[in-house]
């Protein structure tokens, strides 16, 4: 493979990637930020440091799983840094000083304008690289800070304003996506002079029930709360925010450092297609460490190798033109499945979701466990969701309505697409 | 009523992960740190890592792991006895079975092939020339690893098409052609040449060594043992292991009748001649051997497989005697603790008692500029990657002694 070059400036900082812990249990300390960058991860967004100090509950974590596999959703109740901003301004400047070319964000929340202005200058006299103001932590044990700011678009470009009043650094603001529109917050704190906003924070969740206990999970000695809740599971929603974000008319041009739920190098360049410039990673590194950053980087630079890539701009931003609204989709087809027989094993669940979830299009011939595939048909795709085969039940005729002009029409290619 | 396999001359034994499945198999790897399976490889080939690499959708850098590190990987990963190296040691075997390691090695170097990936890149000359003698498992490895360093290395081959052992050793139901062509294809991205059809004779080692800054003797044993205490051991029908599984796939299994088949020993070269007869339409094969289950040295993998085709085997049994007037009739066994004996009815015996070295090279010793490895004097035909390996070790002694 040709060296293929994996930086950025982002907001005028230049990365060697866009690999960054995000702000969170994965990067509290010296000897977690260190072995991070020794593996190769390009910066971090140091965990959110306040005049608060967090005084934290046991059990803390829970997750939500789909059989069979790793859990693909998590719910966290950690707030911010046990630390005193004194401690952790002590350990980002040796970060600093030890890894000079690594990025060294630093999350700060402040419960009043006093603290917000102490931490802007002090993280910049520690060494910050950029600031990140963390209005968006759901599980805050005071409504003075986290999401509940998140959700006042006064406070956020007050607090804002004021942090960029007190730093010469590149400010960011986390949004929290426990809101309709995550453009109106993100527009106030554009107004109060942040360079980027980054999405999204975790989601408001309880991730499940103890029956025994009757209580939400984790349970407290009896009872629980509702938390962050982030991972694979997320990510859709996290696209879908910045979308919008990308695409609203006030903020164009403003960057977008993507998180939620990013494991591999095709979930990232999802989020580099939607115009994020950085990428956050936390649930990830917590469920298999650091060292996933190997085949993020590398995934990536064979995907740029592949497509003619010398730059992460060269692909940036390049799908938020095709998300469009529903009224304005081409409605005047549909794709007709077709189905290889040799590849079918006849379980008839295509048979059974098309019955039950769609347009009973598909005959079933209970003797030779085969479906066909009917007129009633009108091209959902169900049933090359459901089918467990691969390339089994693919894309095939294009039916044009009734009345309409047949024209070109763009397949979707297969998740686990290979050339 | 059992079934029983059945399987064409050639036909895949095993059919290969698509990105689905291997996704799953990936999914289920406990991604374990100091990972066991990455400690048991011969040839130091670090799966953990390359199914860390599948299990986060890096599909090439999964290849590229494994093509750096071994020369023959897409080979190996069909043909090595994972469960004795690798998936031994797997920690999943604490919860129910090890990963596939085998599978998911062929489906990251099937992605070699798909993307047209040139993982190995020929390297600046350093000036000197190395010969190869024999295009096998060892002498492939020392090749590629010289070839590496900038070395221009010739290889040197009988056959007609290289790979040794791998192409007329092994059964092509296991080890198909396309899967060496890949290896070699790789080799020769190097810049390793070639001169097939080229018999070395133990003379002309001596003329090599002239020529060449240094030589890497790995013809293997190519000869395969007969046991000539067996009475009858000459008769017409009685034939070697590696005779006939090179006659089949030079043939590409026609070869004729072969009637009833009884195959002499228990290891993984006399697990692919019964798959072999199997699937030419032998009227029967048995094979029987002086080990006990415990001890015969055949992988698991091997014998199941052939128990899938529904060849029985006989442990503990000695032949006695090949019996019938020029043409072989009968065969006769005792047991090793001579309580019993049994006689088969045979026209065809196969020898698959071991391999000696390639004639006329069994003396041969490490002198000067020739340095030797492989399966003749390390790896005593035990398994392919550790002929690799040996060839791996040979090519960095010859690359000490060239000082490059």
């Amino acid at each position: 493979m040709k060296k293929v070059d994996l930086s950025i400036d982002f907001l005028g900082v230049h990365c060697e990637n866009p690999f960054f812990l995000s702000s969170s249990p994965v990067c509290h300390n010296y000897e977690m930020i260190s072995k991070a960058f020794d593996a190769g991860w390009g910066g971090v967004f140091y965990k959110t440091v306040g005049v608060f100090i967090a005084d934290e509950c046991s059990p803390r974590f829970d997750t939500h799983r789909k059989e069979g596999t790793p859990f693909i959703g998590f719910k966290n109740m950690e707030q911010i840094s046990e630390y005193s901003w004194q401690e952790n301004a002590e350990i980002i400047k040796k970060l600093k000083k030890d890894y000079p070319t690594k990025v060294m964000g630093v999350s700060i929340m402040g419960s009043n304008e006093e603290e917000w202005a102490l931490l802007a200058r002090e993280m910049t006299k520690a060494g910050a690289d950029i600031l990140e103001l963390n209005f968006s932590c759901p599980q805050m044990t005071s409504h003075a800070m986290g999401s509940d700011v998140g959700q006042n678009t006064e406070l956020v470009e007050k607090y804002t304003r004021i942090v960029c009043e007190n730093t010469h650094v590149p400010v960011i603001a986390k949004m929290t996506p426990n809101i309709t529109h995550i453009e109106v917050p993100s527009i106030a704190a554009k107004k109060g002079g942040a360079a980027a906003v980054s999405a999204i924070n975790t989601i408001k969740s309880i991730c499940g029930i103890d029956v025994e206990n009757m209580c939400g999970r984790p349970v407290v000695n009896g009872v629980s709360s509702i938390s962050g809740y982030s991972g694979a599971a997320v990510k859709p929603i996290a696209l879908r925010f910045i979308a919008q974000l990308k695409q609203h008319p006030e903020l164009q041009g403003f960057p977008v450092s993507g998180i939620g739920g990013v494991e591999t190098w095709q979930d990232a360049v999802e989020f580099l297609l939607l115009g994020a410039e950085n990428i956050q990673v936390t649930t990830a590194v917590m469920q298999y460490g650091y060292r996933i950053v190997e085949d993020l980087k590398e995934g990536l630079a064979f995907f740029m190798e592949e497509h003619g890539y010398t730059s992460l701009r060269d692909f940036i931003g390049k799908a938020v033109p095709n998300i469009i609204p529903c009224e304005n989709l081409d409605r005047s087809f549909q794709i007709v499945p077709k189905i290889d027989y040799d590849k079918c094993v006849g379980c008839g669940r295509c048979y059974t979701s098309c019955f039950d979830g769609s347009h009973q299009a598909i005959d079933w011939d209970a003797d030779k466990h085969r479906p066909t595939i009917t007129d009633r048909c009108v091209g959902c795709h169900l049933c090359l969701n459901v089918c467990p085969v691969k390339d089994c039940i693919t894309p095939g005729e294009i039916k044009f309505k009734k009345g309409k002009e047949a024209h070109e029409v763009k397949i979707q290619h297969d998740f686990d697409y290979l050339p | 009523m059992t079934q029983v396999r059945k399987l064409a001359y050639g036909e895949k034994s095993e059919p290969a992960y698509d990105v689905r499945l291997a996704m799953q198999e990936a999914a289920r790897c406990l991604l374990c740190i100091d990972a066991p399976c990455s400690q048991d490889c011969p040839v130091g080939t670090n799966p953990s890592k390359f199914i860390r690499s599948i299990r986060f959708r890096n599909f090439k850098g999964a290849a590229k792991t494994i093509r750096e590190n071994n020369i023959l990987g897409a080979s190996c990963g069909k043909i090595c006895p994972q469960e004795r190296l690798c998936e031994k040691g797997c920690s999943r075997c604490g919860i129910d079975k090890p990963i596939q390691i085998g599978r998911l090695q062929s489906f990251a170097m099937e992605q070699e092939k798909i993307f047209g990936m040139k993982v190995l890149e020929k390297a600046p000359s350093c000036g000197k020339k190395v010969a190869c003698i024999g295009a096998g498992p060892s002498s492939l490895g020392a090749a590629a690893e010289l070839a590496k360093r900038g070395v221009a290395v010739t290889i040197f081959d009988e056959n007609k098409e290289p790979g040794g052992l791998l192409r007329y050793g092994i059964t092509p139901s296991r080890l198909d052609d396309a899967t060496i062509d890949q290896d070699i294809a790789a080799i020769k991205e190097l810049g390793v040449t070639f001169e097939q059809n080229h018999k070395v004779s133990r003379e002309e080692v001596a003329e090599l060594a002239k020529k060449f800054d240094a030589v890497y003797v790995g013809v293997g044993l190519s000869t395969s043992k007969v046991l000539k205490f067996v009475k009858g051991w000459d008769k017409q029908g009685v034939d070697t292991a590696l005779n006939f599984l090179k006659n089949a796939r030079v043939k590409n299994g026609q070869i004729g009748d072969l009637g009833k088949v009884v195959i002499i020993g228990g290891g993984d070269v006399a697990m692919d001649c019964a798959s072999t007869a199997k699937q030419l339409g032998a009227k029967s094969v048995n094979v029987v051997f002086i080990e006990t289950m415990e001890e015969m040295p055949a992988s698991k993998k091997e014998l199941d497989y052939i128990t899938e085709l529904g060849v029985p085997v006989l442990p503990f049994f000695k032949p006695l005697e090949i019996k019938g007037e020029s043409k072989v009739e009968a065969i006769s066994f005792a047991s090793m603790d001579d309580e019993s004996q049994v006689t088969f009815k045979a026209d065809t015996v196969i020898f698959a008692v071991g391999q000696a070295p390639t004639e006329g090279f069994a003396d041969l010793k490490q002198d000067g500029n020739i340095f030797l490895g492989g399966d003749m004097v390390v790896s005593r035909g035990r398994t392919v990657v550790e002929s690799v390996q040996s060839g791996k070790e040979a090519a960095f002694a010859i690359a000490d002694f060239l000082k490059i």
